[in-house]
């Protein structure tokens, strides 16, 4: 079935406002919507899988009447229950693609070309969640399932092979890899939180995710400090006390709001001079103003970056998963072309398939027929097993012309996908053709053959 | 050419392509020149342990009697601790650096054996006393813990200095954490430090028992065992004592490898074995 989608993102004209309008941010919104939609596309013999994420909303859709751009907005409107009488207002906001270029589409958005921060790993577990709610609801079928599937697995290949999820991707993310790089495993290493700002928060969070469980609060609004520290299962401390607490912090994020320096030299001297020396001090200094005297850093084993420094590592990692992702966006496109092959070879194979397994079937049951006639005193069970028989040989005899046919296929297809134009279409052609010859399936033996089986098949079975 | 001869060609083969391997991989970050390297390192110290085993069979006798033999030991030794250090820390950074070291050790005593070393088969019977095979085995094997002690001290002046000037941060990444190397280092010395005691004190058990030399215990490896083994012996005591920072104890490890190679290669008339 041809492949359509249809949504906005951070990517397309769309402003925030609009995009919030169109976006499934609850679970039981996001039901009410493939009710909706299951509703609409089921008796049609559809299928659909809609992906809504805080920055992009999405409706793919697999249909024998391949619906058009007004039709996949209205689909998309009805099921966020927007008036029908809106169509135009939102029309200049939709983007919509179809075949090849959707299935690249949906290819690109699960390996994160297409996420606002590039490669991030975030949308792999949306793009997941988004079709297991789809086929929770049943909206998924034989198109979008294998789709989806390959989606994942072309998404892992791009990440793997091209490094795509790799470095920084935030402030937080550069200093908790910086502070794994300083200290190896962060497991039982103290966080000390200058500030209780929310660039401290997400900074201790990401130092959290990669192990350090000891957090300790200082903020010059003590209650503040205790919030936070008890959403990071953490212990608050009183601002004036910090000092005490730098000879056993490993790791000190500082953004206060204080328009001077508040971590000076001889501080962190001394409480360098109470801890091991073969403990380094990593201090991050998000705070602008900074927080922490520049000559800080010129201490032995005290490492200091501040917002800046940190800044340029996102940037320079950004940069270099630009350079990477140019390489997975061609290979991208070569799987979207490959899987776009295959299904049309599966549109081109499968009506000659399923004739050349009607007429081996329509000869089996011709033949049974006649011996059923032939055999009367036969017992019900020997026909059983005269039956079964007849179809392990059919199946057999199917089986050979069944994958040529579909290898002949697939192989033309992929061939006018790589070169359109070249030919492929006309060799296929032909080989179907000859196919159809050498199986005896010229125009309209179906009716002919259908009508002798039904009569064979109609004489009365023995004691009826 | 004889078995232990082949496998012997063959494990430099794996030392080089390992040491390659892993050098590209520091670059190009690639998981399949990791793969690679790591099973060229298990592979050459397979073949090589093969080819110093056969080399016994063949002479039998301890396969340590020339220098091209002892530089073969200490080549193994450096894979299999380096093949240690990767189970034990994923110190895949330290790679190019062992297996290439290997690689040159294993290079340069085919060079020694091809200009005409010593035939081995005329120290069997001194290598029948254990306190020489012991003397030689814990010597050459700690020098190769001061060699790859080494590797770790650089990797964390190096990530230090990264740190520090916050130049070239691109790399940071790609090195080892500082607490890691800087745990490896002092764990290669804690190896080394006592297998170098006890090579100097077999030595002098042997020595005891007399039939060196005279003058043996002015000889320059001699002497030299004992400055090396004080330069170690000052590590341990700066890091456990005195609570140096690390980055004033890695550049004692780097001059501790300097005086380790010296001590190996330094001519002696009382240590056959290393003429």
């Amino acid at each position: 079935m041809p492949l359509r989608v249809t949504g906005l993102s951070h990517n397309t004209a769309a402003p925030v406002e609009v995009r919030e309008r169109l976006s499934f941010t609850t679970p039981r919104a996001l039901d009410d919507a493939l009710a909706v939609l299951r509703a609409a596309l089921a008796p049609r013999g559809g299928e659909c899988v809609l992906l809504s994420t805080c920055n992009r909303t999405e409706l793919y859709v697999a249909a024998p009447e391949d619906p058009d751009r007004e039709e996949m907005a209205a689909l998309l409107l009805a099921a966020r229950g927007i008036a029908p009488s809106e169509m135009g207002d939102w029309l200049p906001f939709l983007e919509d693609q179809a075949g090849c270029r959707a299935v690249e589409h949906l290819f690109r958005v699960t390996a994160g070309l297409e996420s606002m921060v590039l490669g991030e790993n975030d949308i792999v577990r949306q793009v997941k969640e988004a079709f297991a709610k789809a086929a929770n609801a049943g909206t998924c079928g034989p198109t979008l399932n294998p789709l989806f599937h390959e989606a994942l697995r072309v998404a892992k290949r791009a990440r793997t092979e091209m490094n795509l999820s790799h470095g920084a991707f935030s402030i937080g993310h550069a200093a908790a890899q910086l502070a794994e790089n300083i200290h190896g495993s962060l497991a039982g290493r103290t966080v000390l939180l200058l500030g209780a700002g929310a660039m401290s928060e997400t900074t201790a969070r990401h130092l959290a995710a990669a192990g350090a469980n000891q957090v300790l609060v200082a903020n010059r609004t003590y209650d503040r400090a205790v919030a936070l520290a008890e959403s990071l299962n953490g212990r608050a401390i009183h601002y004036d006390d910090f000092v005490k607490y730098l000879a056993v912090a490993d790791i000190v994020i500082a953004s206060t709001a204080a328009p001077h320096t508040v971590v000076h030299r001889p501080m962190v001297e001394a409480a360098m001079r109470e801890r091991s020396r073969r403990r380094p001090l990593f201090l991050i200094d998000i705070a602008v103003p900074r927080d922490v005297d520049a000559d800080v850093g010129e201490v032995g084993e005290v490492f200091l970056f501040n917002i800046d420094d940190l800044g340029a590592i996102v940037e320079e990692e950004a940069a270099e998963r630009r350079r990477r992702a140019v390489k997975a966006e061609a290979l991208i496109r070569e799987e979207a072309l490959a899987w776009s092959a295959r299904m049309r070879a599966a549109l081109v194979a499968a009506p000659l398939v399923r004739s050349v397994r009607a007429k081996h079937h329509a000869i089996v049951q011709e033949g049974l027929a006649r011996l059923r006639a032939e055999l009367p005193h036969l017992a019900e069970a020997d026909w059983a097993r005269i039956e079964a028989f007849a179809t392990a040989i059919e199946n057999r005899i199917a089986h050979d012309p069944t994958i040529k046919i579909k290898e002949y296929a697939e192989r033309a297809a992929a061939a006018a996908s790589a070169m359109p134009g070249g030919g492929a279409a006309d060799d296929l052609e032909a080989k179907m053709r000859t196919a159809r010859e050498i199986f005896g399936l010229e125009e309209g033996w179906e009716s002919g053959q259908s009508a002798a089986t039904t009569a064979a098949t109609a004489t009365p079975r023995r004691g009826e | 050419m004889s078995g232990s001869a082949t496998l012997l060609g063959l494990s430099m083969l794996c030392y080089l392509l390992g040491a390659v391997s892993l050098g590209a991989n520091l670059f190009l970050r690639r998981p399949w020149l990791l793969a690679a390297g790591r099973t060229f390192a298990v592979l050459a110290a397979l073949l090589h342990g093969g080819a110093i085993g056969l080399r016994c069979v063949e002479v039998r006798h301890a396969p340590f009697t020339t220098p091209a033999e002892s530089l073969s030991l200490l080549a193994w030794i450096v894979c299999l601790l380096y093949l240690g250090m990767e189970a034990l820390w994923r110190l895949s950074a330290a790679g190019p650096f062992a297996l290439g070291l290997s690689f040159l050790l294993v290079l340069i005593g085919a060079g020694l054996s091809g200009a005409g070393g010593p035939p081995g088969s005329q120290y069997a019977e001194l290598l029948a006393e254990r306190a020489i095979s012991l003397h030689i085995l814990a010597t050459v094997a700690a020098i190769g813990a001061f060699a790859l002690a080494f590797s770790c001290a650089a990797l964390y002046l190096t990530q230090h200095h990264i740190l520090k000037s916050k130049n070239g941060l691109a790399w940071v990444k790609r090195l080892p954490p500082l607490a890691t190397v800087e745990s490896a280092g002092f764990l290669l010395v804690a190896i080394g430090f006592p297998l170098l005691t006890l090579g100097i004190l077999s030595g002098l058990v042997r020595a005891g028992e007399g039939g060196l030399p005279p003058g043996w215990q002015t000889d320059g490896k001699t002497l030299l065992a004992f400055v090396v083994w004080g330069v170690y012996a000052a590590y341990l005591v700066a890091r456990l004592g005195l609570n140096w920072p690390p980055v004033r104890t890695a550049y004692i490890l780097i001059a501790g490898l300097a005086l380790s190679l010296l001590l190996f290669l330094v001519p002696s008339a009382a240590h056959q074995f290393a003429r």
